[in-house]
This record gives structure tokens, C-alpha cells and sequence, in this order.
């Protein structure tokens, strides 16, 4: 379980560690279609690039935010002892 | 193998897997059984409506055989639902049959203007795994309004935000009786307002008996159906065209096909206004603009709205919450919203892909050399009212043809030449997407009556018989209210959609944030951000559909969530601190390990029952 005088630094990383997240999803989220016709004149496996980044590439980013999320916010639980007694 | 097995494998079901494994045989053998049916030379009519009772009535025992009538199991599923099952099921629930045939037709008609809502869809997800659900998971309260209420120590919040969470709640599931109502008239040949009723009844039975648990269970089995409807039949038409069964990543060079085509036909590349959101709506429409290039028909800065609006609804949906609550941990919560990102990438890519192959099965038609022919897939089509086919300028052009948005995808089993059968899966797979959305809406509608609002008015819990009877009534007068909607107002089921995120989004999505986020946040706080947003939303919404705002109503919510949470900071800034209690709940909720804090609370009043009488 973990210590009261923890707390404070746990929420303090377990914060910078959703910045980490978020931050560089929204940029993708937000930037990417205000350049999706340009970049359509270029071809990846066949598809205009634009429409690909928007489609695959916004899932693929949003698994591996998601993935990552899950792997560093359960290292920080850890390293706090804030994990749950499984 | 070990013999210590931790709490965490000790809760779950061993033989889920082998449950889900007869369930997903049985529906793959039924609709065989139906091929061979059919080439016998059955009545496509009987077909039809075994598909449709077939895998309704699977649904319906297995959430009737979940009987339950312990509140941890009626209200989470006991907590017990890994992280796979809670993601397929939130995956499902959100994009619903709405999402599915409506998006199809969406991405058909209007190209990849449409992604600005399978992006929103996807975002959700990711917002929902960080900023919410892990949070969400460690309070383990039942509904949006009991974790307000014990977050904000206020009853006055508990009442206010389960008003405000009932409107898009009745919105989506009025929008999913009628998508599932609309698929389900095509199998069975009754009309729509029968099938609705139908419907109704069939989520009554199956989730009557186990509320949150039978949802579960049986929306696993539906989840499970709705994706092999929708993946099979592109799977086989890609092999056609691109010779690889991933549709997802192998629609490229079609598109690149169909983008010539549309070069060499001269269609539209005209870009429109920044705030302009025309996405085709329901009714017979043509194809104005190429599918890859974008803002033919939502403007750049509508096309982040939209897209932002549908992140933000989705992240913090009231339907899709009470699921959070059902799995075994705060860190199985984390990696089921993973899977429910990665279902969901899943089936938006599918859906684009679906879209790709039936453009290019209609420009087949248009680009033929010599004397077109009208293809028996579109004549069929045509015949049963979801397409137009204009034969007056004797030549075919793009503009010759029109289609219904919800029928683009029935169109693609046809245009591929698979038995009739397949249609008929197709048709099975948007009723079980309709079960998993509607379903979880009347699930969660019904408890936030019976727990927030019937049960929630006394300081103490009633006892459990009561509180399940409670509930069970409540499930179905929701569930009566819901259909009675969706036949005497039939709406657009992707406008009722979109409403509703934009509303969710904009009263519930702030106040949820500053909820977990900012210990400060205080009732005041939570009730005039709810009160604000809602009420700003709502009026943006009316004034663009009265034509008084020379915008679209789906993009209500850039009024809607700057003003509901500059009133839920304004607020709680200008009013005292919350009390010792609710700063204990915050910082206990911030951290994973530990009991659940509702389970600990029902402990303990238990005890203090036992010691007094």
C-alpha cells in the first residue's frame, strides 16, 4: 500500500505521465487533417497518404498511446507501491 | 502451471473462452446451414426470418440465463469481466448499428470527409483510458450520476446530472431501435415500427433478469456476431479485387483506381467554407465529391469540431460507463480500453473499406466502354427503395445514380455475388450491433432511475430485493419510453447520435474532467457546469436547426464546452472548498491499489448494521 507522503510525487508523475500521453496524440489528431491534401499526392501501399495517416495511421498511433499508457502507468503504480494487491 | 492463482484469475470465468467459442460456432453453423438452405431452394422469405429469430433468440437466453438478483452482480457483473470482453463490448456498443450503417453510407457518399467521426470514435477510447476509466474503475460506482454524487458528497448533483445524462442516453437508444428496427424489417418483411417493437421486447427479456451482467454476456455474444457480419462478406469481396482477405489495408490500390476514375470523369475537388459540416443525412442521395479529397462536404475547422465533439462524447458516454465498473481491476479497465481502441480502429477501417469496393463497383458501371448495363445488385438495390437510378439522359453518369445512406452496406454482399445469404448476415450482424448499442443505453438509462433518482433520494441503500425490483421496473418503462421514440418520432439514427454526443460532450465531459483531474472542484461547480453546458449546447442546437445560426447543429459543442467548463471553474473558484470527505474520496481514487471504494463503503455499512441491530 502506499505511504501517505507518496501520494504527492505519485500524482505528480501519474500527471506528467497523461501530458506524455495526450499531448502528442492531439498534435497528430488536430494537425494532420489541415494537411491531408496535400499529402494525398503522395501514394503509400497503394493509398493517397493523406487519407492513410488520417484512417490507419490515427488508429495505429491511438493503439501504441494506449499500449504505452498502460505499460509506463503500471511501471509508475509499481515504483510508487500504488499498484492493486492481485 | 501454478496452483497460486491470483484474486485476479480466481474471479473470472475459466470457460468464457469455450462458451464464446460454442456461441460463435453456432452462428457461423447457422448461417451455413442457411447456404445450403437456400441452395436447396428454401423460401428466401423463411431464411430471413430464421437468421433474424436465430441469433435474436441466442442473445436473449443467454442474458436471461444470467439471472441475478445480487446488486454487485445486476449493477457490475460482478465485477468479473476481463479486459477483452469489456473492450469488444464497449468497442460494439459505441459505433452500434447507427455507427455502422450509417458511417458506410457516410464514407460512401461523402468520402473521407466522413473520417472527422471514425477518428472522434477511435480518440474517444484513447481519452477514456487515460484521463477517465482507470478513476472511474477505483471508485466503482454503478452510474455517471452515484460516482458525481459521491465524488461532489451532493445529492443535489446525483439528481441534476442523471435529468441531463437521461437526454442522450433516450437519443441513442431511440437511434439504435431504428437502425437495428431497419435491418431487422428487411429480414423478417414486417415493417419498421413492428420490428422496433420486436426489438423492445427481445432487450426487455434479455436484460430484465441480470441488468449489467446479462448485458455483458449476452452483448459479447451479439459484439462477437455483429463483427463476423461485418468482416466475412469484405473479407471474400477483397479477395475479388485485391486478391488479400484484409480489406483494411489492402483497399489502397482500388482507391487509387477509383481516384483516377474520378479524375477522368471530372468530378468535384471544390473544397467548402471552414465551418460548413454537410454530411449526407437519410433519403436518396448522389455522389458529389471524390472520396480521398478532403473538405468537399466539411469544412477544415468544421471537420476538428466534429471530430473533437465525437472524442469528447464518446470519452465520457454515460451509456458506455457503467461498464467500466464490471472489470476485475483498475489495471484490467486500462488494458480493456486498449482493446476497445483497437476494435474500434478496426471496424472504422472496415467500414472505409466497404465504402472503397461499393465506389468501385459503381464506377464499374459508369467507366464501362459501350452500352452500360444496370447490374443486378443495383437493381435490387433500387427495387427495395435504397437506390435511385436516373435512365432519363439515355449515357450514365456519376449523377444518374442515388442511394439511400443506410443501404450502401447491404449493397456490398449483393455486388459481390455471394448467396443471399450472406445479405441475410449482413442484415443479422447491424440487429446484433443494435442489441450491444440499445441494450447498453437501456441498461444504463434504467439503473440511473432506479439507483440516482428512485433508490438515490435516501441517505442510506435500500435493501437489495428492492433495489433490484426497483431496478428491473425501471429497465422497462426506459426500454418503453425508448421504442415508443424511435416509432412515433423517427429521426435520423446519426443525427439522434451526434445530438447526443454534442450534449454528452458538452454538460457531462468537463465536469467529469474537473471531477478527477482538480481536487478543488466542488458541487457548485459540478452543477453549474452541467446546467451551463447542456443548456448552452441545447440552445446553440436549436438556433442551427431553426436556420438562425449559419451552422450545423453537430457543431453545438464549441459553444457548449468552453461555456460548461468556464462555468464549472468559474463556480467552484467563487465557492467554498469541498468538504474533508470528498478531498479523502479524490485522493483514495487516485490510486489504484486499495478496495474499491463503493465495495468499501457497502462494507462498512453493513457492519455498522450488523453492530446496531
Amino acid at each position: 500500500m502506499i505511504e501517505r507522503k507518496e501520494r504527492k510525487i505519485y500524482w505528480h508523475h501519474t500527471k506528467w505521465q497523461m501530458v506524455a500521453s495526450l499531448v502528442p496524440f492531439f498534435v497528430v489528431l488536430i494537425v494532420l487533417p489541415f494537411y491531408a491534401d496535400k499529402l494525398n499526392s503522395s501514394k503509400f501501399l497503394g493509398f493517397p497518404l493523406g487519407y492513410m495517416l488520417m484512417l490507419h495511421g490515427v488508429v495505429l498511433i491511438a493503439a501504441i498511446t494506449v499500449a504505452s499508457f498502460v505499460n509506463r502507468q503500471d511501471a509508475i503504480d509499481h515504483w510508487h507501491g500504488a499498484h492493486e494487491d492481485l | 502451471m501454478s496452483l497460486v492463482t491470483s484474486s485476479r484469475t480466481r474471479l473470472i470465468n475459466p470457460r468464457l473462452g469455450i462458451y464464446f467459442g460454442i456461441f460463435t460456432s453456432a452462428f457461423v453453423a447457422l448461417a451455413l446451414v442457411l447456404v445450403i438452405l437456400e441452395q436447396l431452394g428454401a423460401d428466401e422469405a423463411v431464411l430471413g426470418v430464421l437468421m433474424l429469430i436465430g441469433p435474436l433468440g441466442l442473445y436473449a437466453a443467454i442474458g436471461a440465463s444470467s439471472f441475478t438478483s445480487e446488486p454487485s452482480d445486476y449493477f457490475a457483473a460482478g465485477r468479473r469481466v476481463p479486459a477483452v470482453y469489456t473492450g469488444l463490448g464497449l468497442a460494439v456498443s459505441a459505433v452500434g448499428a447507427t455507427g455502422i450503417t450509417a458511417l458506410t453510407g457516410v464514407l460512401f457518399l461523402s468520402g473521407s470527409d466522413a473520417l472527422c467521426l471514425a477518428m472522434g470514435f477511435v480518440a474517444g477510447f484513447v481519452v477514456m483510458a487515460i484521463l477517465f476509466a482507470p478513476f472511474v474503475r477505483k471508485a466503482g460506482a454503478f452510474t455517471l450520476p452515484s460516482f458525481f454524487a459521491k465524488r461532489f458528497e451532493s445529492r443535489l448533483v446525483r439528481v441534476v446530472s442523471a435529468a441531463i445524462v437521461a437526454v442522450p442516453i433516450i437519443l441513442v437508444l431511440a437511434a439504435e431501435i431504428r437502425a437495428g428496427a431497419f435491418a431487422a424489417s428487411f429480414l423478417s418483411g414486417a415493417n419498421v415500427e413492428i420490428m422496433a417493437a420486436v426489438l423492445v421486447v427481445v432487450l426487455i427479456s434479455m436484460l430484465v433478469t441480470g441488468g449489467l451482467r446479462s448485458l455483458t454476456w449476452a452483448t459479447t455474444g451479439a459484439g462477437i456476431a455483429a463483427l463476423l457480419a461485418l468482416l466475412v462478406p469484405v473479407a471474400i469481396v477483397a479477395v475479388f479485387l485485391t486478391n488479400m482477405p484484409v480489406p483494411q489495408l489492402s483497399h489502397g490500390p482500388v482507391l487509387r483506381a477509383l481516384g483516377r476514375s474520378e479524375s477522368a470523369l471530372a468530378m468535384s475537388k471544390d473544397t467548402v467554407d471552414l465551418l460548413t459540416f454537410a454530411l449526407a443525412g437519410e433519403g436518396l442521395q448522389p455522389i458529389v465529391k471524390r472520396f480521398a479529397a478532403p473538405n468537399g462536404s466539411v469544412g477544415a475547422l468544421a471537420f476538428i469540431v466534429a471530430m473533437l465533439t465525437t472524442m469528447a462524447g464518446v470519452a465520457a458516454a454515460p451509456w458506455l460507463f457503467p461498464r467500466l465498473a464490471a472489470t476485475p481491476s483498475v489495471y484490467e479497465t486500462r488494458k480493456a480500453l486498449g482493446w476497445a481502441t483497437i476494435i474500434t480502429g478496426v471496424i472504422m477501417m472496415t467500414l472505409a473499406s466497404i465504402a472503397v469496393f461499393m465506389r468501385e463497383y459503381l464506377f464499374d458501371i459508369v467507366t464501362a466502354a459501350g452500352e452500360a448495363q444496370i447490374p443486378g445488385w443495383l437493381q435490387d438495390l433500387a427495387g427495395s427503395d435504397l437506390a435511385q437510378i436516373d435512365t432519363g439522359t439515355g449515357a450514365f453518369s456519376v449523377a444518374s445514380f442515388s442511394f439511400a445512406r443506410d443501404g450502401v452496406i447491404l449493397g456490398l454482399p449483393l455486388a459481390g455475388g455471394m448467396p443471399g445469404v450472406m445479405l441475410h448476415v449482413v442484415l443479422a450482424g447491424i440487429v446484433a450491433a443494435a442489441v450491444a448499442g440499445g441494450g447498453a443505453a437501456l441498461v444504463a438509462l434504467g439503473n440511473i432511475l432506479a439507483e440516482d433518482v428512485v433508490d438515490g433520494l435516501s441517505p442510506t441503500a435500500a435493501p437489495d430485493p428492492v433495489r433490484i425490483t426497483t431496478a428491473r421496473v425501471a429497465l422497462m418503462l426506459v426500454a418503453a419510453v425508448g421504442g415508443a421514440f424511435a416509432i412515433l418520432a423517427p429521426t435520423d439514427p446519426l443525427r439522434l447520435v451526434i445530438w447526443a454526443l454534442v450534449l454528452t460532450a458538452s454538460s457531462i465531459f468537463p465536469v467529469l474532467l474537473l471531477a478527477i483531474w482538480w481536487k478543488r472542484a466542488n458541487a457548485y461547480g459540478a452543477v453549474a457546469g452541467m446546467v451551463t453546458g447542456f443548456g448552452v449546447a441545447a440552445v446553440t442546437m436549436f438556433a442551427c436547426e431553426a436556420h438562425w445560426l449559419g451552422l450545423d447543429s453537430a457543431l453545438a459543442a464549441v459553444f457548449g464546452i468552453p461555456a460548461g467548463l468556464a462555468a464549472a471553474m468559474g463556480v467552484t473558484v467563487a465557492t467554498p472548498l469541498p468538504g474533508r470527505d470528498a478531498l479523502d474520496y479524490v485522493s483514495d481514487m487516485r490510486i489504484p491499489g486499495g478496495e474499491t471504494l463503493y465495495d468499501r463503503e457497502m462494507r462498512l455499512q453493513r457492519q455498522r448494521l450488523r453492530q446496531h441491530g
